[in-house]
């Protein structure tokens, strides 16, 4: 790969990195660096994270007592949610009950319903489905038939979620306050990147006890890297690149030729570029032990150029800034990767007009607040 | 180190540079203001608060800035910051020291689950701990204000902080805001307490902090176990009515008004039991203040042999 300097130069990356790679690390903080990090680690989501693999390694009551206190209470709210979310699926599925629908589970309940490494601690308030298009209006309908409403949308929010998105508006039960997002593809039907849900569904596992499927392994990791480097903004990601290098890492090692398929699912599905950027940062970030060629298998990579300006860029953007002292170099890589994901979900005949709509609403949101209400 | 033992300049270089770390209870916050006059305000409220070290952890960092509306160009108004985050729409300048404190309460409500978090006011006499769980309006900032000036500690009047482990109660001397009438009734009965600058036009109308005695804050580290369960409530012309409340009424008050109850799951549901059942339980109606001081040194009174 391009020797080429990352914005990574800063003391307070190195200690959130340091964290995640090598929990054992933190015994040796000091309290000033015990701060820092548990301000970066709530910023990034990162807090219950670090809090479960610090009691698996029983270290939890080796570090300074404010700091196990602060991580503690993200766990603790960690767990919540997670129960929380496991309850909302068990009220879907009741809702469903009498349709013969499948419904499979994404992102952070779908690791939770396998128990992968990275589900503990890890927070998440949303329940992602992913059901066929054909099913898509049944569900809803299905869900709104047993008491689950959308918020309140402007006709324009509306619109955007029906004719160019990957997902409806999110759905709530009025008794609890986990979101349900009903997708239908993984990806914006109008985005530069063609994903074609149906075989993913189609390579989907049951799993039984929950009544539901989950993506395959190699599929489960494809997504995330979708996730993160098609459908993000990547800022404050952190978290999202953690759960892809965890997933690679428990597949492979479970699997010795996990990797060789997982290239070649991405060759066939045409998802090259997403997990070329999910194993060079995983590699780059967290150190993962990722064969140094496997990149090179990939039918479709990014450019060089591409591969330099992210390479810059992307650090700046996934690590959270310092508190006290933002850069002003990471705002615009944030600024750029902003631009480019929505560059890639919409062509820039929808574009234009979408940002300058947003635009328009983060200057004057009361304007808007009053003519909705006229 | 106290703060007040500073210059005013020294600390003000503090706020608007590094920060003025104070503990308050169990926590250390990190606070950071340009604005003069909040300044002005937290030299002369937060005189009494410990200066921690850059050696100690600090649990909140806090900021509040003047901030620019494109839509109101010519108003001041501030934000407050926690961790760079902005929890609430700008406000205007003058209702920064309110902001600030409310700003403080909303970061330990949300972030804080190792300890169960009751909204209660509490406060400490004989070396147990008098709660006062109520809902807002019911006046339990007014009534812990009279209790504190007349031989009570004050732990909180937001925040009953117990570890559920231990049961033990942790104070948490914070500035305490009288709301509206309040203000004029304490400056009238406690001539003595030292209040704030008078807030006009915030969410609950006109407010005024209340100091919290030094002493209170000096005991900062001296937790106490729950003795007392007393759900006040004020009312117009009222006799006091200060009566037996039933263990499972009080349980329920107390669980349906914690923070993070739910939150905490079945180490909450084993630490309220145990804490109403080592506590006697009133319900306590009052209208003036004379009668109601007279009733809970009753209720708080030792038995010669205790003491």
């Amino acid at each position: 790969m391009i020797e080429f300097k990352t914005g990574l130069r800063a003391e307070h990356h190195r200690l959130l990195l340091e964290a995640i790679i090598q929990p054992a690390s933190l015994i040796g903080y000091d309290n000033r660096q015990w701060e820092l990090l548990l301000r970066l680690a709530r910023r990034a989501q990162l807090s219950g994270y670090l809090a479960a693999r610090l009691e698996r390694e029983g270290l939890l009551d080796n570090i300074p007592i404010r700091a196990a206190n602060l991580l503690r209470s993200g766990l603790i709210q960690a767990r919540k949610q997670q129960q929380s979310v496991r309850w909302e699926l068990n009220r879907v599925r009741w809702a469903l009950d009498d349709s013969d629908m499948p419904v499979i589970v994404l992102k952070g309940m779908a690791y939770l319903l396998q128990d992968l490494p990275n589900a503990a601690g890890r927070m998440f308030a949303d329940l992602d489905l992913l059901v066929s298009k054909e099913n898509l209006r049944r569900v809803e309908a299905a869900l709104l038939k047993k008491g689950w409403q959308h918020h309140a949308l402007t006709d324009y929010d509306e619109r955007y979620y029906r004719e160019w998105s990957h997902e409806i508006p999110a759905l709530v039960h009025p008794e609890r306050s986990i979101e349900v997002d009903v997708h239908h593809t993984l990806s914006s039907p109008l985005g530069k990147l063609k994903i074609d849900p149906q075989s993913f569904r189609e390579a989907a596992i049951e799993v039984k006890e929950a009544g539901c499927y989950v993506l395959s392994p190699e599929d489960m990791v494809l997504h995330c890297a979708v996730n993160l480097f098609q459908n993000n903004e990547l800022a404050d990601d952190l978290r999202h690149l953690v759960d892809f290098s965890e997933l690679l890492l428990f597949f492979s090692n479970r699997q010795p030729l996990f990797r060789q398929k997982l290239i070649g699912r991405a060759n066939q599905l045409g998802l090259g570029k997403p997990l070329f950027y999910g194993l060079y940062f995983s590699r780059l970030l967290l150190r993962s032990a990722i064969p140094d060629g496997l990149e090179k298998q990939l039918d479709r990579r990014p450019g060089r150029i591409a591969q330099c300006v992210m390479h810059y860029c992307v650090p700046l953007a996934l690590l959270p800034q310092h508190p006290d002292y933002p850069a002003r170099r990471a705002k615009y890589a944030r600024m750029w990767l902003y631009w480019r994901s929505h560059w890639l979900r919409m062509p820039l005949y929808r574009l234009l007009p979408h940002l300058a709509y947003k635009f328009y609403l983060s200057v004057l949101p009361a304007r808007t607040e009053i003519s909705k209400q006229k | 180190m106290r703060a007040g033992q500073l210059s005013r300049d020294a600390f003000r270089v503090l706020l608007t540079g590094s920060g003025l770390r104070v503990k308050t209870g169990p926590f250390n916050l990190s606070i950071r203001t340009r604005l003069p006059q909040l300044i002005d305000q937290l030299y002369r409220m937060y005189a009494h608060y410990s200066l921690m070290g850059e050696a100690e952890i600090a649990e909140f960092h806090v900021r509040v800035i003047s901030r620019c509306s494109i839509r109101r160009p010519f108003a001041r108004l501030i934000q407050f910051e926690v961790d760079g985050r902005s929890p609430f729409p700008p406000v205007p300048a003058e209702q920064a020291l309110a902001t600030l404190e409310w700003g403080i309460n909303l970061a330990i409500a949300m972030r804080i689950n190792h300890l169960l978090l009751f909204h209660s006011a509490a406060v400490e006499r004989n070396g147990h701990v008098l709660l006062l769980p109520a809902w807002p309006g019911s006046g339990k900032t007014t009534l812990c204000t009279a209790l504190i000036h007349r031989g009570y500690r004050l732990f909180s009047d937001e925040f009953g902080l117990m570890d559920p482990q231990s049961g033990a109660f942790f104070p948490l001397p914070r500035l305490m805001p009288l709301k509206n009438r309040s203000i004029e009734v304490i400056r009238d009965y406690l001539p003595e307490a030292v209040l704030g600058p008078e807030i006009p036009g915030t969410l609950k109308g006109t407010v005024a902090h209340v100091r919290p005695p030094q002493e209170s804050i000096r005991r900062t580290d001296e937790t106490a176990q729950s003795r007392w369960i007393v759900f006040p409530k004020w009312s117009t012309g009222a006799a006091l009515q200060l009566e037996p409340l039933p263990r499972s009424e009080a349980f329920l008050l107390l669980a349906s008004n914690a923070f993070n109850y739910e939150l905490l799951g079945e180490t909450a549901f084993n630490a309220v039991t145990h804490l109403v059942r080592n506590c006697e339980c009133r319900k306590l109606v009052y209208s003036d203040f004379d009668s109601v001081l007279a009733a809970l040194d009753a209720l708080t009174d030792m038995p010669a042999d205790m003491n």
